[in-house]
């Protein structure tokens, strides 16, 4: 797609995101919050997937960090919004850059081993340390601001935070420094020979996906008004990494096509069965063996053959 | 994901509508139907559809039929919290039952109170939901671990123990467990006293480096909340050793239950004094012969597990209260609910108007050899229910 489709195709789909309240159905609303906050996370972590080539198995480690941190700033410090969020986006930011400068010393599958490490650390930490974030009880009665109650206007709030990371992420991701990130995933050695300080730049892209992660992970807490150590289980770092699959983690808006697709399956399967597993070991199986590159990638295929005819 | 919308909205418009009468009165329940949690949220679930179909049959409630709308909360507490949200959102929902983790039962109480809705937790016992996060619309028909530690408190008197070990599992219902018994210790047995503290993992199996050291403590009781499989796994590492010779073992988490009973069958050790919500060969009120008879033809089973009656029992108080109520309005049915007493197969209960606690008993009493029996029974079985 090129740069102006895109956008155009974005503004329609914001618009209509934008005007989804109107169909005055209350379960819409609540589901486009979630699908909105997983893109985001979803998102996120391809910026390291897709494209600095580095596979991480403990993303959920910062969307649990931006979400305890807005929590625990918002309920127990009574902090602000307008201070509490950015706080905690930036304390992810942090987490991530002291937690990425040992990952990025490494690649491959030892690279990602130890992105798990730290996050099931992350999730030990959310687990003992009681005081602060309740422990496996989790933190629950999360002050959210009144003007943020309802959630049509919770909704709009998420709608703006995501469209502004998302199109934050499109900047970072379309700079030169995405392209470099591109430069290394292709060849890391061939990059460094050019004078692309490789370590350097993964690290930076390891800060970015945890900065965005951070944020969507303090929407999901207020939208739920409650966090729990789940959220920083290795589960829910496997379940976005299987969002940027199956969307395709090299087309930039493919892991937003993922996270709507694989939430709004889960929840559809959920009301017939309980055996959504078994469902996602399906959608798994079908994605490794004939999707490499996700629905995005399908997409494209489509349309390559399309043009030939 | 725009067609994903247009699905999504359709479905919305299916499942609203003005309700009109006659049509169904619709209970959501929620119990962890996959995963670990699954062997005690598969019957309790099997319980709650026993009552909808008994009160179905007898013509329903306001003369409407209950429909009973069911999902999996897979023990995810932010999962939970979202399909509670679709039940009252898409499914339209009247009241919602269930629960059975302490996180779990806390983010369906948050949930309850965002939306107004009735929410009756049915199994988990954080004291949390009944004391610093209570509100209106939140109710609680399981024990609490208050109500468990005051008697694991009062056994340790009758049964005279002056050095207790205490063992509890490091996640919340073992850290509200140990505060409810502490607090409750002083008042029945200020003579006795906690010699030594261990806290084994959630989840644990290897119990060797805390056997040796209950040994060596100089306790003549171990006061404990290790349940099902974690009890299981002690006795299994413990008992060869004669721990249980010398060592009375006085315990919360329903290891009295018969479903643990027949996982140890002979294995069982002496000196054991448990409690149990329910237990299929003890009827104390003439009630629960029918349940169970009713219960053992829809399970195909004669020894029914205990927490199907919990899941029976969070049906028979949602349909009266709605039916003292006259009303769907989840605040009418929360008033309702305040100081109802409603007959269950273990007798009346009643919720209190202030605590929104039900004064649920359970069974307590030593776990003996019977002739003829591969399993332990419980004799004397003791009904213990706690004064509100």
């Amino acid at each position: 797609m090129s740069g102006r489709v895109s956008l155009a195709v974005g503004i329609g789909i914001l618009t209509l995101l934008a005007l989804l309240p109107l169909a005055g159905s209350r379960y819409a609303i609540d589901l486009a919050t979630q699908v909105l906050i997983y893109c985001l996370f979803a998102l996120s972590l391809n910026v390291l997937i897709g494209y600095a080539g580095n596979v991480s198995f403990g993303h959920a480690a910062y969307f649990a960090i931006g979400g305890y941190a807005c929590a625990i700033l918002l309920t127990t410090y009574n902090w602000t919004l307008a201070l509490a969020l950015p706080a905690a986006v930036v304390l992810s930011g942090v987490m991530a850059a002291v937690i990425g400068y040992f990952c990025v010393r490494l690649t491959q599958i030892y690279f990602a081993m130890l992105t798990l490490a730290f996050a099931m650390l992350v999730w030990g930490v959310a687990f003992k340390w009681r005081e602060v974030t309740g422990g496996d009880d989790g933190l629950t009665g999360i002050k959210v601001p009144t003007l943020l109650g309802n959630a049509t206007s919770y909704y709009y709030f998420t709608l703006v935070m995501v469209a502004s990371g998302v199109a934050l992420l499109w900047l970072i991701c379309h700079s030169a420094f995405g392209l470099m990130l591109v430069a290394v995933r292709e060849n890391a050695v061939r990059a460094g020979f050019v004078g692309v300080e490789t370590r350097r730049l993964r690290w930076v892209a390891f800060i970015v996906a945890g900065t965005f992660a951070g944020l969507a992970g303090a929407l999901f807490g207020m939208y739920h008004r409650g966090m729990y150590i789940e959220n920083a289980f290795w589960t829910e770092s496997a379940q976005v990494l299987i969002m940027v699959l199956l969307g395709g983690m090299y087309s930039f808006f493919g892991p937003l096509i993922g996270a709507t697709v694989l939430y709004l399956l889960q929840v559809a399967t959920n009301q017939f069965t309980q055996y959504w597993p078994t469902v996602l070991g399906l959608i798994l199986l079908v994605i490794l063996m004939f999707l490499p590159d996700g629905l995005a990638g399908l997409a494209a295929r489509f349309r390559r053959a399309g043009g030939r005819n | 994901m725009r067609a994903g919308w247009s699905l999504v909205a359709a479905m919305a418009l299916a499942a609203g509508g003005a309700l009109a009468q006659g049509e169904p009165i619709r209970i959501g329940a929620m119990y962890p139907l996959t995963g670990g949690g699954a062997i005690y949220g598969v019957p309790a679930m099997a319980g709650h559809q026993l009552a909808i179909e008994e009160i179905n049959a007898k013509g329903g409630v306001l003369g409407r039929k209950l429909e009973s709308v069911e999902r999996d909360d897979k023990m995810n507490p932010s999962a939970a919290s979202a399909t509670m949200k679709e039940l009252i959102t898409k499914d339209n929902v009247h009241i919602v039952l269930g629960g059975l983790s302490s996180a779990v039962g806390l983010g369906m109480s948050e949930v309850a109170k965002q939306e107004k809705m009735v929410y009756i937790a049915t199994v988990p016992k954080t004291i949390q939901m009944t004391s610093d996060k209570l509100h209106k619309h939140v109710f609680r028909i399981a024990s609490n671990t208050d109500l468990e530690g005051d008697t694991l408190a009062e056994l340790v008197s009758k049964y005279k123990v002056k050095n207790i070990c205490h063992l509890q599992l490091d996640y919340a219902y073992g850290h509200d467990l140990e505060a409810g018994f502490l607090k409750a210790l002083p008042k029945y047995a200020p003579g006795s006293k906690v010699v030594l503290t261990l806290k084994p993992k959630l989840g644990a199996t290897d119990f060797n480096a805390f056997i040796p050291q209950v040994m060596s403590a100089g306790c003549d009781g171990v006061v404990s909340g290790l349940w099902g499989p974690h009890f299981v796994s002690w006795v299994q590492q413990a008992k060869p050793l004669g721990f249980f010779d010398k060592i009375k073992w006085i315990s919360g988490g329903e290891i009295a239950s018969h479903e643990v009973a027949v996982s140890l069958k002979d294995e069982y050790p002496d000196n054991v004094i448990s409690n149990t919500y329910e237990l299929w060969y003890h009827s104390q009120d003439p009630m629960h012969k029918t349940f169970q008879a009713a219960l053992a033809k829809k399970l195909g089973t004669q020894e029914t597990p205990q927490w199907s009656m919990l899941g029976y029992n969070g049906v028979l108080f949602a349909a009266a209260a709605i039916e003292k109520a006259k009303s769907l309005d989840p605040d009418k049915i929360a008033e309702a609910l305040e100081g109802l007493t409603v007959h269950t197969p273990v007798g009346p209960l009643t919720i209190d108007a202030k605590t929104h606690q039900s004064n649920t008993g359970q069974f307590w009493g030593p776990m003996v050899k019977q002739p003829g029996k591969d399993y332990r029974v419980m004799s004397p079985v003791e009904f213990i229910q706690p004064k509100l």
